[in-house]
């Protein structure tokens, strides 16, 4: 209904337009019979021969001027009122008649050239030409809605005249006068049909027609009856007599016109006197509106049902271009996420935004791949120091067991041989470092069976800054004697840890007297601790203990040494390379990890990280 | 002998010399035999002040002759030598009744301040 409203808006206002048109059309007419009269009214012999008897070549003027004006009626009237000669189509009338057209009447009164819709009567007229009036008679048909009138035809005529005055040096002559009969005159409503509607045919009938009304009296038309004829004496509804005739304002609406619904526009005519004595029409068939109303909803719907097809088109195309890759990156991100590297497939890369997209994830999963790699080499390295560790142990106690057998046999009789005075001082002192170099042997294999001793820890609750405290206090005297400084920063709001306090002392001692070893006198030992994240895995919260010193430095190809049993830089006797070896595996037994960073000549720093959660025992 | 016979247990002839040289040095009688069969032997025919035994041996080891020491003559104190000392063997043999443990390699002076305790008491006894 919305559409149909606009539909109807924007008819209404073409009508309105078209009627304006129509009336330009209609004054244009009237120009056209006030030219020809004016300018004929400036012939200079025209007063001689209104003036002379013989009216013969006033008649032969009057005639080209309506031949030539395409007039139904010309006349002349003499400055008494009395018209002194007439010539219509049919007749000439040269005798002299009071009967005065309206027009020439107006004209001779005003003295000033006169022109519009002039009513003339029966009479009239008859006057001008008793063939014009009955051309002039049109027969009421009846017309539903029309108001009710009582007689049954009209025999006043409606015209469209001018009456010019003739004027000589200020005197008024008489005045010249023409016009055309508007009744049954379908020059004017076929024009305006064929300018403004450009005679545009619809279902076989006119789309625009127009219309003169004498009053409410159809009398020229291009409105057709049912039988397609014009509908020359139909009239117009009541309701639009009393608006546009009654009330003199325009009317624009859908209206009843004879037998079908147009979009009409009516405004009134007024005749030379101002009075409102008939109407012009304009109107389009409603059903073209009706019917673009159709069309606008066909159009509407193909549109829909286009938008529709293009939706799902784009809705195809769409989801083969951007949701299938779409959705194959959401499976690879699922692979991903389950960790499963090796099978990521996100299809053919696009070409576009998409295609960055793909690339980009293929850059994210090359990143991960490469990280994986480095984590399993990394913890593949930790495994194998672990299995280094283990195999070390068992090859150290069955060693170490066989060992000690006879070298209880070698300290014994070198000691016993030592006991005899009887020797020299060279061979005692050969026997002596006999013994001494059996004695190294001893404390080897002595610390191969404690490396594989794998002892059970003892973990209870302890407060590590106490232990790294009682730790440094048991050390102060071998710092002084290195003349190293030791120092201690604890951590604040450390967690109780459980641990072998014994076994962790040891491996503190271990890594704090190594320090010593490689740190220079004037040189500082600090060890310090705080709350650690072992950011490796599922950021398990934990201690750290770190030992920093400030000495040699560990060359970087010792770094991945560091560990294994028997690995020493020291001198020879001067450590059994086990020390670090069993720190580890201590650290390692309460479920963390000793980390190293060293750079040579300017120091270590070894970090113990011990996990809050108890470790693997 | 004043000092009382000790016997000494071990499959390790070198060990056992060692035994011999160091405690005759110091005066004691000492008998050595090389498995737990011969050590029951000659528990049942002579008697010991002393019983050094070696943990580790074949075909029936020195937990198994501890036992049997403790059952039958558990008067004889019980010296433990381990070549492999573990925290556990060391616990096994004390919960077994063993006195005390040394581990090997020794040197003469370690082994007699630990037989010497015993021989001094069984003296005082």
């Amino acid at each position: 209904m919305l559409l149909y409203r606009a539909v109807l808006n924007e008819a209404t206002t073409r009508v309105s337009q078209d009627l304006n048109s129509a009336r330009e059309l209609y004054e244009a007419r009237l120009k056209a019979i006030v030219s020809p009269l004016a300018i004929t009214s400036m012939e200079p012999h025209l007063f001689s021969e209104l003036l002379s008897a013989g009216k013969y070549r006033l008649i032969a003027r009057l005639e080209r001027l309506a031949k030539s004006g395409n007039l139904d009626f010309v006349g002349m009237v003499n400055s008494n009122g009395i018209t002194i000669a007439r010539v219509s189509r049919e007749v000439t009338q040269s005798g002299i008649s009071t009967v005065i057209n309206p027009i020439a009447a107006a004209a001779l009164e005003r003295r000033v050239p006169v022109s519009g819709t002039v009513i003339l009567n029966r009479e009239e007229l008859v006057a001008e030409s008793p063939a014009l009036a009955e051309h002039a008679r049109i027969r009421l048909i009846p017309t539903e809605r029309a108001a009710p009138r009582n007689d049954e035809e009209e025999k006043a005529g409606m015209t469209l005249a001018a009456a010019v005055p003739i004027m000589k040096q200020g005197r008024l002559l008489g005045v010249l006068y023409g016009g055309i009969l508007l009744s049954r005159n379908i020059e004017i409503v076929d024009r305006i049909r064929d300018t403004v509607f450009q005679n545009e045919i619809y279902n076989g009938r006119n789309i625009g027609t127009a219309t003169i009304f004498f009053d409410d009296l159809r009398i020229a038309t291009n409105v057709l009856t049912t039988e397609g004829k014009r509908a020359i004496g139909t009239r117009v509804s009541q309701e639009v007599k009393k608006h546009v005739l009654g009330e003199g304002k325009k009317w624009t609406a859908p209206a009843f016109v004879v037998s079908d619904w147009y979009i009409t526009a009516y405004e009134p005519i007024e005749d030379i006197f101002n009075r409102r004595v008939g109407m012009l029409y304009v109107g389009v068939l409603e059903e073209k509106y009706a019917d673009i109303r159709w069309n606008a909803l066909s159009v509407l719907l193909i549109i829909t049902m286009a938008g529709m097809l293009l939706s799902i088109g784009l809705g195809y195309y769409l989801a083969d271009k951007i949701m299938k890759p779409l959705n194959r990156l959401i499976q690879a991100s699922k692979d991903v996420s389950e960790g499963n590297l090796s099978v990521v497939d996100v299809g053919p890369i696009a070409k576009d935004e998409i295609g960055l997209l793909q690339r980009t994830f293929y850059d994210m999963i090359f990143s991960l791949q490469d990280r994986d790699i480095q984590r399993t080499a990394e913890s593949e390295i930790r495994i194998m120091q672990s299995e280094k560790q283990a195999s070390v142990g068992r090859l150290a106690a069955g060693v170490a067991h066989e060992i000690n057998n006879p070298l209880t046999g070698v300290l014994t009789y070198t000691h016993m041989l030592l006991r005899r005075k009887d020797f020299d001082d060279d061979v005692r002192s050969d026997l002596q470092t006999i013994a001494d170099a059996t004695e190294r042997v001893r404390k080897i294999v002595k610390g191969l069976l404690d490396f594989s001793r794998q002892t059970k820890l003892n973990p209870e609750p302890t407060d590590v800054n106490a232990l790294v405290n009682t730790t440094i206090n048991l050390l102060q005297n071998q710092a002084l004697v290195k003349g190293v400084s030791l120092s201690f920063q604890p951590g604040e709001d450390l967690p109780m840890l459980t641990l072998d306090p014994s076994q962790l002392q040891s491996v503190l001692m271990n890594i704090i007297i190594n320090a010593f070893d490689a740190t220079d006198p004037g040189g500082a030992v600090t060890v310090s601790t705080g709350i650690g994240l072992l950011a490796q895995k599922e950021e398990r919260k934990g201690v750290e203990i770190i030992i920093e010193d400030t000495g040699c430095g560990i060359a970087p190809h010792h770094l991945d040494k560091l560990f294994d049993p028997f690995f020493t830089t020291k001198e020879v006797g001067q450590g059994t390379g086990l020390g670090l070896a069993v720190s580890y595996g201590i650290i390692e037994r309460h479920g963390g990890t000793i980390m190293v960073q060293s750079e040579v000549g300017k120091g270590s720093v070894f970090t113990i990280w011990l996990p809050v959660e108890g470790g693997h025992e | 002998m004043s000092n009382g016979n000790i016997l000494v247990v071990d499959d390790e002839p070198i060990v056992l010399d060692c035994c011999r040289l160091i405690l005759e040095a110091d005066g004691y009688i000492v008998h050595l035999v090389q498995s737990v069969d011969e050590a029951i032997e000659a528990l049942r025919s002579r008697s010991y002040v002393l019983l050094l035994v070696d943990v580790k041996m074949p075909v029936r080891d020195g937990m198994s002759l501890m036992r049997e020491v403790k059952e039958n003559w558990p008067e004889i104190p019980i010296v433990v030598m381990s070549g492999y000392p573990t925290r556990e063997t060391i616990m096994a043999a004390a919960e077994i009744g063993a006195a005390r443990f040394i581990p090997k390699p020794f040197t003469p002076d370690e082994l007699l301040e630990v037989v010497r305790q015993f021989m001094q008491k069984e003296e005082e006894g």
